[in-house]
């Protein structure tokens, strides 16, 4: 038993020590197991909060407003009754990865060339041999043409939709609405004036909205295109526009080109003939003229008389009429037999400066204010404005404005003389009525219009009449330019037209240039033959679409001007 | 004790119950969600089919083809100024009848003649006489003729004859002008009847003295539906009796 003894003396201390090492590697098991554990517990809770994030604020929440309203790739473009003029829509593309064709490429290319004969077959095999990454085989494609290529199963075809830009109602307003280049920028007309709005994401999801009424221009353009084919001519412009607003409804220049193919059209079709043109308007200045002799007091009103002479020879030249009087007229006779002998007179009693001032205030001297970029500069004499040119713009010579221009000139005119400056886009909630700045008095304003109507109730523009829709307006024939003189034979017709005369709405600006006789014209090209009957048919078919009522017993107030009318017969039969 | 020693077992059950039930109602609103999106997404694609079928639509049917059409095929043009109407009143006057002189119709009279009647004082000593000048007679006589006035003449004459002394007070009801019905137009054979007018008018003047000669007739006819507007009946009644009425009064009035 002594032999255990020490032993068990001996292993006390072992002993002791064991049991102060296993307390200690207890104590750093309990640690370890404590760090795993709250290693564990942290990423556990950390996946927690990951998925409690997620459920409050994760992808979910805040897509619902993207995904519950379609925004286009670009805004479309609508006129004022919500009809679609541009559009966004996606489009087939047929394309080719010609080094990952892996079918027979010759036969590849037979079937290709069957499906899509732009090519021949040799052409699909040269291209599918080329080694190149991608080409495009058609752009626009036909849904079954779709189908029938995809029916090849070559998985070196690549069908897909990207997004077009469509113009539902091809030619019409093209130059107004513009179209897109493609990267999908605009590149003329609204697309290129408004590309901003119709690109930014924030803004594409709402339509843009014109002033254009589609029915409106239709109307223009249809009954233009009609005259513009029957007398030959090589272009024309038209104009309609709210008198009281300055919103265009309807613009138009012909030959229109088609929007959704703009690389055919030719330059001559691109070309805006109604902002961009410039066009001497002739006798349409008239009544500037007037209005501005009226307003600044040297003409007293409609019954004030000239001598107006066969010819009036004036600072070295001579001044000619088509309807020579050879006696003494009154304004009203002038402006209904479209004299420029008596204009020019009138003219002159204004004085250079007077008429320049005045035209600067109405904008005539200036591109003319609208949203599109393609505007024109009007043409003036320039330094060259002596008191002769001062008589010849009285008459509308020797100065070229755009026909949107004339129009505006006009709505002034007729809009108690408040100048308002054109625009195309709809007067509404989001695009208020700008304040205009009086031009003419209001006074001027009112007796021009039984001025007007007179021309067309009994002078120079009669077939421009519309019965029951108080039509007013004037002529011009303006000779053109043509290597530096003027052609005797070559003209710009143009009215400018307002209806309902008693209470001016709206201004219809009709241009044709160089018409050509016909036999219904008996070989005149003179505005009241051939653009006349245009605006006269325009208006018979818009004038209900906008809400003018026809009254046969409306008339402007024509006692102001009526007794100022020479007329021999009615003399003779008093006498 | 046991309920002691298991409370933490509890508090960690509750706890871990309680978590699974806020997930499952968390799981449940990611369901809901994700069902929500499908079905938007599946509008929004509907959207882009609806805006592409209009498209479709708009461009074929577009303004320059519908003018082919119109200006081409159908030959359509601007109304006139004279089709387009301003309202209710011009519309109205386009349906106005024509008016059309019917030779066949009867005469209708404005005001009826006094039928005869013998003075008050012999009212009882002629019988014969009383019975012939009774309106309701005459009455009955012109309704043979005018068939649309043939139903109130009728029962003005079966009526019984006591109404008679109260209507004795109302003068007045002869001389209302009959309305004009439609079939009665005056025009050539108002024309005509002119002399038997002033005949009657004649026999009416000469008669002075009798003031209840047309009075029964009103009383009767009152009496019948309690209207004043029977006394249409009157004026009309002696109209046609041009022929029959007359011949039957001219025994006892001359």
């Amino acid at each position: 038993m002594n032999a255990p003894a020490p032993a068990l003396v001996a292993s006390r201390p072992e002993r002791l020590r064991l049991v102060g090492q296993r307390r200690q590697m207890l104590a750093v098991m309990h640690q370890r197991l404590m760090f795993g554990m709250l290693v564990y517990a942290g990423i556990i809770a950390l996946i927690a909060l990951r998925i409690l994030w997620l459920a409050a604020f994760g992808d979910h929440a805040g897509r619902k407003e993207e995904l519950t309203s379609f925004v286009p790739e670009r805004g479309d473009i609508v006129d004022r009754d919500g009809q679609p003029l541009a559009r966004t829509i996606d489009s087939w593309t047929i394309a080719v990865h010609p080094n990952k064709v892996i079918g027979d490429k010759l036969a590849l290319a037979r079937k290709l060339a069957a499906l899509m004969p732009e090519k021949t077959e040799e052409q699909y095999f040269a291209l599918l041999r080329s080694g190149k990454s991608f080409v495009y085989l058609r752009r626009l494609a036909s849904p079954a043409l779709v189908e029938k290529v995809n029916a090849i199963g070559e998985p070196g075809l690549a069908i897909q939709r990207e997004p077009d830009r469509l113009y539902p109602q091809m030619s019409l307003a093209a130059h107004v609405i513009g179209f897109t280049d493609i990267d999908g920028h605009g590149a003329a007309g609204a697309e290129r004036a408004f590309d901003d709005y119709l690109s930014d994401p924030k803004t594409r999801g709402t339509p843009l909205v014109l002033s254009i009424s589609s029915k409106v221009q239709q109307a223009l353009q249809a009954e233009l295109q009609g005259a513009l084919e029957h007398f030959s001519a090589i272009g024309a412009a038209g104009v309609v526009m709210d008198v009281h607003t300055g919103e265009v409804l309807a613009m138009t220049s012909l030959p229109a080109f088609n929007p959704n193919v703009p690389g055919q059209g030719t330059p001559d079709q691109m070309f805006n003939r109604a902002t961009l043109g410039v066009f001497e308007l002739g006798s349409t200045f008239k009544p500037f003229t007037l209005a501005m002799a009226m307003d600044s007091g040297t003409v007293s009103g409609p019954g004030q008389m000239f001598n107006c002479p066969e010819v009036l020879p004036a600072y070295g030249q001579v001044v000619h009429d088509t309807h020579p009087f050879g006696r003494q007229c009154s304004v009203a006779e002038i402006m209904m037999e479209s004299s420029n002998i008596g204009m020019a007179q009138m003219a002159d009693q204004l004085g250079t400066a007077r008429q320049k001032a005045w035209l600067k205030k109405m904008g005539f001297l200036d591109r003319v204010e609208i949203e599109l970029k393609e505007r024109g500069r009007p043409l003036t004499p320039g330094s060259r404005w002596g008191p002769f040119e001062t008589m010849t713009i009285g008459f509308g010579q020797g100065i070229a404005v755009a026909p949107l221009q004339l129009a505006m000139g006009y709505a002034t005119l007729f809009d108690d003389g408040i100048y308002h400056p054109p625009t195309i886009l709809k007067v509404g909630p989001g695009h208020p009525l700008k304040p205009g700045r009086r031009v003419f008095s209001a006074d001027t304003s009112y007796r021009m219009r039984s001025l007007l109507r007179l021309v067309v109730m009994k002078g120079t523009g009669r077939k421009a009449d519309a019965p029951g829709y108080r039509v007013g307006g004037k002529t011009g024939t303006a000779q053109k330019v043509i290597d530096g003189r003027y052609s005797q034979t070559v003209n710009v017709t143009s009215f400018a037209g307002v209806f309902p005369m008693d209470d001016p709405r709206y201004v219809v600006v009709v241009m044709l240039d160089e018409p050509k006789a016909t036999p219904e014209t008996y070989g005149f090209t003179t505005a009241g033959w051939n653009v006349a009957p245009v605006v006269s048919k325009t208006i018979s078919r818009i004038a209900p679409m906008l809400g003018v009522t026809p009254d046969m017993n409306r008339e402007p107030n024509m006692s102001e001007v009526l007794p100022f009318i020479h007329n021999p017969k009615q003399d003779s039969k008093k006498d | 004790m046991s309920t002691r020693s298991f409370g933490s077992l509890f508090m960690v059950a509750s706890c871990a119950a309680a978590a699974l039930g806020c997930y499952l109602v968390s799981l449940r609103v990611a369901s809901e969600r994700a069902s929500l999106e499908t079905v938007e997404a599946r509008i929004v694609r509907t959207q882009r089919e609806v805006r592409m079928l209009q498209t479709e639509i708009g461009t074929r049917g577009r303004l320059s083809q519908l003018e082919r059409w119109n200006a081409g095929a159908f030959e359509l043009s601007a109304p006139q100024a004279d089709q387009i109407l301003k309202g209710g009143f011009e519309l109205a006057r386009l349906i106005r009848p024509q008016r059309e002189v019917d030779f066949q119709a009867p005469v209708v009279l404005a005001a009826a003649p006094a039928p005869q009647r013998p003075p008050i004082g012999a009212l009882g000593d002629d019988d014969s006489s009383t019975t012939s000048l009774t309106p309701s007679g005459l009455l009955h006589e012109a309704s043979l003729k005018t068939e649309t006035r043939e139903v109130p003449a009728q029962s003005a004459g079966q009526m019984p004859l006591p109404a008679e002394s109260k209507s004795a007070d109302r003068p007045a009801a002869a001389a209302k002008p009959a309305p004009l019905k439609s079939t009665d137009e005056p025009g050539l054979a108002a024309a005509q009847s002119s002399k038997p007018l002033k005949k009657h008018a004649s026999t009416a003047s000469a008669r002075p003295a009798k003031k209840s000669v047309d009075k029964p007739v009103v009383a009767r006819a009152k009496a019948v539906t309690k209207r004043i507007e029977l006394a249409k009946t009157d004026p009309l009644a002696p109209l046609p009796e041009r022929h029959s009425g007359t011949t039957k009064d001219s025994p006892s009035g001359r």
